[in-house]
């Protein structure tokens, strides 16, 4: 059934189709639509979940989390301050191996208040042990949720879905909403082999020495490096499921193409619009869809970026004192490649912060700026910068 | 106990945190410094009792109405409880902790009912050890004789008692009043042991009917013939028709003479006789009165009968001291009185009372009788055993010739029914370890409950295995904490109105009921015996201590207990003690 | 020799394990074995940082008999009441979920939480075993510090000079169905309040005073002791709580001297005569407004 619906909505359905049972959530613009959303859908009796409308977003990941060690499917969703709130809790999420499912719509930080899109917020919290997909469109959203519990759950590793601030959230699109019976055999009842249980009592999360933390932590990174490939085949096999596959990156014209816009969340949309111009003019530029970006896709990424000359990455966040976090990545995974020989220039470009719009004329302004570059010398090249 | 996990690869660990076993795999008793430790001490009654009755214990048992158990674990010590619920002057009392918090316990009217209980439903399971050959004499039945005759039957020796009068019971059966101790009470304590094997011989008189030769022919003999002459006034006038001997006049009544007094009749003295003679004399209808040569503080009667007798309305003249009887035609008419003053302190550590000159004065008086003191008559008792008028004997009633051992009144000891019976109690054991070639002396730490010369027949006999005791440690009232007891008035006993028992030789003092016994046994604090209260078992933080498996008792488990020592702080009789670890 | 029948005091089963690592003498881990006694084996224990994440056992080991889960400081009431919402719709509305956080985790930094959840009336059992500052980390203040109190972060000479917070008067305030003060020295009490707690629906609060003896400065034999004399001397009282209204007094002790209390305690070492008279004066004050409260 096709609907058209905000991203939010779209968040909203994705968590009624996977079914979740604890749904704990504090509102934050421009989040407020999934929460009150849900909350309907819960007090009308379509969804069969417990929704505790917490105090904090602290509380509200605090709460998730003890939902998720009894048993249940629980979800969240927050922005920004909120996310930053949760930090603690992420890693305590990741670390007691917590299958949560949240949606941050991405903002900026304050000071001082900004409510409009900015990817800080979620790259961020890239070191505490979530796994993280970015959106490009409504549909997406709504697929990326129910993917997530399918991830999530086989890695036992909690995931974050991320969508841009109006961009998405607000924005109405066309969604294809998969039928329930669909879903229910893709992503069937969670059933983890050990959780709080009276029967089979255990304590989770206890002091653990130097002698054993070090390898616990090894083995969350074990499960990380797993991550990529158990994405790649939930995105297979929900594109079979509903004609719509996704894959952890996603290349666009990208076998030919002499300069690559490397991207993710709706600023992809914005790239392959230019693309197609460029195209049309004969220009040979690609594009690399950075869906995953924790963990880092670097096998895909190298595969796919091998041989390539330049590469424009577009950074809609800054990590204060170094450059764009998209940009440190991709530098990071490609290093040192084929010995150093031919590995590609990296661009860097660093846009659009605090909401403010990026329009194809910006994205084009960057295309054309690493076409003319012989080699890049900025670590980071600000893009609109009123200066 | 959990087992210890050892992670041999990084495979065996589990993804996330989370147990796989029990913190049982961590002896925390490593930690310890401090041991505690179940540890009984001796209750300050127990020290208290001349019989050294194991009062903690039957209290115990009488507190859960199980009267049948108490009544076993008081004849371990003493036969006669029904006797001495009625007769004994109690130093258990006195010395009871709870005495520091509220009242001290009832100690005596619960005994009494102990042993009413013992003979309303016939109790007479007394164990004897293996018979044995050898044959015991005993002369005198009177609490001391028997006492040892019972001791020594349940060691198994054939014990015969020989009594020169009529009865058994010596001062019980002609000394104390029948208002006191009802005589059918006293005779069915007497014939359990006759039941039991103890055979009692009356109107035999050692040294006289039995040659006293032929009498050492036995394994052993004990003698406990009492005294039961009265001391003498030494005043003028005294052979006079009306003056009688105290115990003569008791002895008299007791056994069911009559004896015809006039109105007036003196009572001279301040003892237990003394006022068993003037409560009699009173209920013969006279009018008698207590003359006494120092004040009431320093009367050495029983306070309770002191008191009763004061109840009874009899009159008590002290600091006055006849000097003279006046007869008229060889029956005595007054008595001449001097007042006294009380000086220094004698050996006694009583003030002594010093004449006053010219403070003489006469009254009037159809009788005298004199209660003065006792004296006993030795002149069948080889006089090489006798030395400064008592039977030369040590703690244990060892006299010097083998193998003669003396109890009761005849040796140095207070004349008192309980130390009477604890005296026979001790010298049943030395005659024990005698004749096994053994000396008590040696037992005497093990025996020994507190450090007033009390023994304990069943530490004697079955020693004392499992759980340390400390015979020697008796727990004060400090030792107590009282957050765990609430307080409480003892119960009455029920007792006679005086108009009424004047009249005639009923029995003043009742037996309190069942639930009153109950009740009363509640509020023993048990002192420095375990009574299963779990005050250890819950306040273990580190759930160290278990029942035993016995369900009798706790045990620590010392691979954990971190020596907190708050069991012992809060165990409400100190029956654990905390010791440094390693000693 | 002797054998009677046994009728334990409290409730036989042990759920807490020997081996913990509690100090000696510790209240808090006699308090959790109260509890679970009370409470039974279908029971999940949510423990936020405090003593008992410590005394809980390190991994891979627990002290207890039913599921714990160890979280953040300030998420007690959080993650109990996401628990508590996974076990309703599991249909094991039977599991009683009960947070165990300390002072800290309670008056300060986990407050937010407690009182959220508290407002909401989840269906939990938040106890908050109360030894009056930062233990764990070594005896620091908080709020729930008692006034004149020394602490490592209040010196003698920059004591404490606030009073200790109310905080039943504070989760009186939210009204929740049941609130209850219990102490280790009065274990049937404890006991009975528990299983009290366990039969109601919707939140429920129980405040254990829990002597600590390194903190307070006791003789580790003495936790039962000074216990019962918080209690006695009205410093501590027994209470129950329903529906932010209807106050029960347990026990209403002759009431000793606050002294008493103080002076067994080498934490409140340097007060003065007007320190105790100020405190007996307190003590007094608030207990005629409780006694208002209960008639």
């Amino acid at each position: 059934m096709k609907k058209v619906m905000m991203g939010n909505h779209a968040v909203s359905y994705g968590a009624r189709l996977s079914r979740v049972d604890v749904i704990a959530a504090y509102p934050i613009t421009p989040q407020t639509q999934i929460v009150e959303e849900l909350s309907e859908l819960c007090a009308d009796g379509k969804l069969d979940a417990k929704f505790i409308k917490v105090e904090s977003e602290h509380s509200a990941m605090a709460s998730c989390m003890g939902a998720s060690a009894a048993g249940g499917r629980a979800f969240t969703a927050t922005s920004s301050q909120g996310l930053a709130l949760m930090h603690e809790l992420l890693h305590f999420s990741s670390g007691g191996r917590l299958p949560i499912v949240m949606a941050n719509v991405n903002r900026a930080l304050g000071p001082g208040w900004n409510i409009w899109t900015e990817q800080t917020d979620s790259l961020a919290q890239r070191d505490t042990g979530w796994l993280q997909f970015y959106c490009e469109n409504n549909q997406e959203v709504l697929d990326t949720v129910i993917m997530s519990y399918k991830i999530a759950e086989q890695l036992s590793l909690p995931v974050m879905l991320v969508l841009d601030a109006f961009i998405l959230s607000h924005t109405y699109e066309i969604v294809d909403i998969p039928e329930q019976e669909a879903i229910d055999g893709y992503l069937p009842p969670y059933k983890p082999e050990i959780k709080m249980d009276v029967d089979n009592p255990h304590a989770f999360g206890a002091l653990v020495t130097p002698d054993h933390y070090y390898e616990i932590r090894y083995k969350l990174q074990e499960t990380m490096d797993r991550a990529p490939e158990v994405a790649r085949k939930a995105g297979e096999e929900y594109g079979k499921l509903v004609g719509r596959p996704y894959d952890i990156v996603e290349p666009y014209m990208l076998d030919d193409a002499d300069v690559v816009i490397v991207a993710a969340g709706t600023l992809v949309s914005n790239s392959r619009a230019v693309i197609n111009e460029y195209r049309e003019k004969g220009i040979k530029v690609g594009l690399l869809k950075l869906r995953m970006f924790r963990p880092f896709p670097t096998k895909r990424v190298r595969e796919l970026l091998a041989g390539k000359k330049k590469i424009a990455v577009i950074d809609r966040n800054i990590s204060f004192g170094a450059t764009g976090i998209f940009y440190q990545e991709l530098k990071a995974a490609l290093y040192g490649q084929n010995n150093g020989a031919g590995s590609p220039d990296i661009f860097g470009f660093i846009i659009g912060l605090g909401g403010r719009d990026v329009t194809l004329e910006d994205i084009a302004e960057i295309v054309d700026y690493t076409l003319e570059k012989e080699k890049n010398e900025e670590d980071i090249i600000w893009m609109g910068l009123k200066r | 106990m959990s087992k210890k996990i050892t992670f041999t690869s990084i495979a065996d660990l589990p993804p996330l945190v989370v147990s796989m076993g029990t913190t049982e795999v961590n002896a925390t008793g490593s930690w310890r410094y401090l041991r505690p430790v179940y540890h009984d001490k001796t209750a300050p009654c127990i020290e208290g009792c001349p019989a050294s009755e194991d009062i903690e214990q039957y209290m115990y048992w009488a507190a859960r109405g199980d009267f049948d158990k108490a009544w076993e674990v008081l004849v371990e010590e003493n036969p006669f409880p029904a006797v001495c619920g009625r007769v004994c002057y109690h130093p258990c009392e006195s010395s009871c902790n709870r005495d520091h918090f509220d009242q001290s316990l009832g100690i005596n009217s619960i005994e009494r009912f102990i042993g009413d209980h013992g003979l309303e439903f016939s109790l007479d399971r007394f164990k004897v050890a293996e018979e044995r050959e050898q044959k015991i004499a005993v002369a005198g039945a009177g609490p001391a004789g028997l006492a040892a005759a019972y001791h020594l039957r349940r060691l198994g020796y054939q014990v015969t008692v020989y009594e020169k009068e009529e009865k058994p019971g010596g001062i019980l059966q002609y000394g104390i009043p029948r208002y006191r101790l009802p005589k059918h009470i006293l005779e069915a304590e007497i014939m359990r042991l006759e039941r039991f094997g103890v055979e009692i011989k009356t109107g035999v008189q050692v040294g006289k009917d039995i040659p006293w030769n032929e009498f050492l022919q036995h394994d052993a003999v004990f003698l406990a013939v009492g005294v039961h002459k009265s001391r003498k006034l030494n005043v003028p006038g005294e052979d006079l028709d009306g003056v009688i001997a105290g115990l003569d006049f008791l002895s008299r009544i007791n056994s069911g003479e009559d004896v015809s007094l006039g109105k007036n009749v003196a009572v001279i003295g301040g003892g237990n006789t003394a006022m068993d003679a003037v409560r009699t004399a009173l209920r013969l209808g006279s009018t008698p009165a207590i003359y006494y040569r120092r004040t009431r503080a320093e009367m050495p009667a029983i306070l309770d009968e002191i008191e009763e007798a004061e109840r009874e309305g009899i009159p008590m003249e002290f600091l006055v001291t006849p000097v003279e009887l006046i007869g008229e035609n060889g029956a005595l008419k007054a008595m001449k009185l001097q007042r006294m003053e009380l000086g220094e302190p004698d050996e006694s550590g009583r003030r002594r009372p010093v004449p006053v000159e010219g403070s003489e004065y006469v009254v009037e008086v159809d009788n005298v009788i004199t209660a003065i003191g006792e004296q006993g008559d030795f002149t069948s008792i080889p006089e090489k055993l006798i030395e400064w008028g008592v039977v030369k004997s040590d703690a244990f009633g060892q006299t010097e010739q083998r193998p003669v051992f003396a109890g009761g009144d005849i040796i140095e000891q207070p004349h008192t029914v309980v130390h009477a019976i604890g005296s026979g109690k001790k010298a049943a054991m030395a005659i024990h370890a005698y004749l096994n070639g053994g000396d008590i002396a040696t037992l005497a730490d093990k025996i020994h409950v507190g450090n007033k010369g009390g023994v304990s027949f069943l530490r004697f006999r079955d020693g004392h295995e499992g759980d340390p005791v400390d015979n020697h440690e008796v727990v004060t009232f400090e030792n107590i904490n009282t957050s765990y007891f609430t307080r409480k008035d003892r119960h009455q006993v029920p007792e006679l109105d005086v108009k009424t028992r004047i009249t005639n030789f009923e029995e003043v003092k009742g037996t309190i009921d069942r639930e009153a016994a109950m009740d009363e046994a509640l509020r023993c604090f048990n002192c420095g015996v375990c009574n299963m209260c779990d005050n250890c078992l819950v306040f273990c933080p580190d759930v160290a201590i278990k029942r035993r498996d016995d369900r009798f008792r706790y045990e620590i488990d010392y691979a954990y207990c971190k020596g907190c020592g708050i069991c012992v702080v809060e165990c409400p009789r100190s029956a654990l003690s905390l010791v440094p670890e390693g000693k | 020799m002797n054998h009677v029948d046994i009728q334990p005091r409290i409730p036989e089963p042990e759920l807490m394990y020997s081996g913990h690592l509690a100090c000696p003498g510790c209240g808090a881990s006699l308090a959790m074995r109260y509890a679970l006694k009370a409470l039974g084996n279908n029971t999940m224990v949510i423990i936020p940082a405090c003593c008992w994440s410590i005394i809980a056992g390190p991994f891979p080991y627990s002290a207890l008999g039913v599921p714990i889960y160890h979280t953040a400081f300030e998420t007690a009431a959080a993650v109990a009441s996401g628990m508590k919402a996974a076990l309703d719709q599991q249909g094991k509305s039977d599991v009683t979920v009960m947070a165990w956080a300390g002072d800290g985790g309670t008056y300060d930094i986990g407050f937010q939480a407690l009182s959220g959840a508290a407002e909401r009336n989840e269906d939990f059992l938040y106890v908050c075993y109360d030894n009056e500052a930062y233990m764990n980390t070594g005896i620091q203040r908080s709020s729930s510090t008692p006034f004149g109190a020394w602490t490592t972060t209040t010196p003698e000479n920059h004591r404490k000079e606030r009073p200790k917070k109310d905080i039943v008067g504070i989760l009186a305030a939210h009204r929740i169905p049941y609130l209850a003060t219990v102490s280790v020295a009065y274990p049937e009490d404890f006991i009975r309040k528990f299983q009290k707690a366990r039969s109601i629906r919707g939140m429920k609060f129980i405040q254990i005073l829990s002597p600590c003896p390194p903190g307070w400065k006791t003789a580790d034999d003495q936790s039962i002791h000074i216990s019962r004399l918080a209690v006695e001397s009205r410093i501590f009282p027994l209470l129950e709580i329903e529906h932010g209204e209807k106050y029960t007094l347990n026990l209403e002790p002759e009431g000793i001297s606050v002294r008493d209390y103080l002076e067994a305690q080498g934490r409140f070492r340097k007060l003065s005569e007007q320190d105790v008279a100020y405190i007996q004066n307190e003590v007094d004050r608030k207990w005629e407004m409780l006694k208002r409260q209960v008639s």
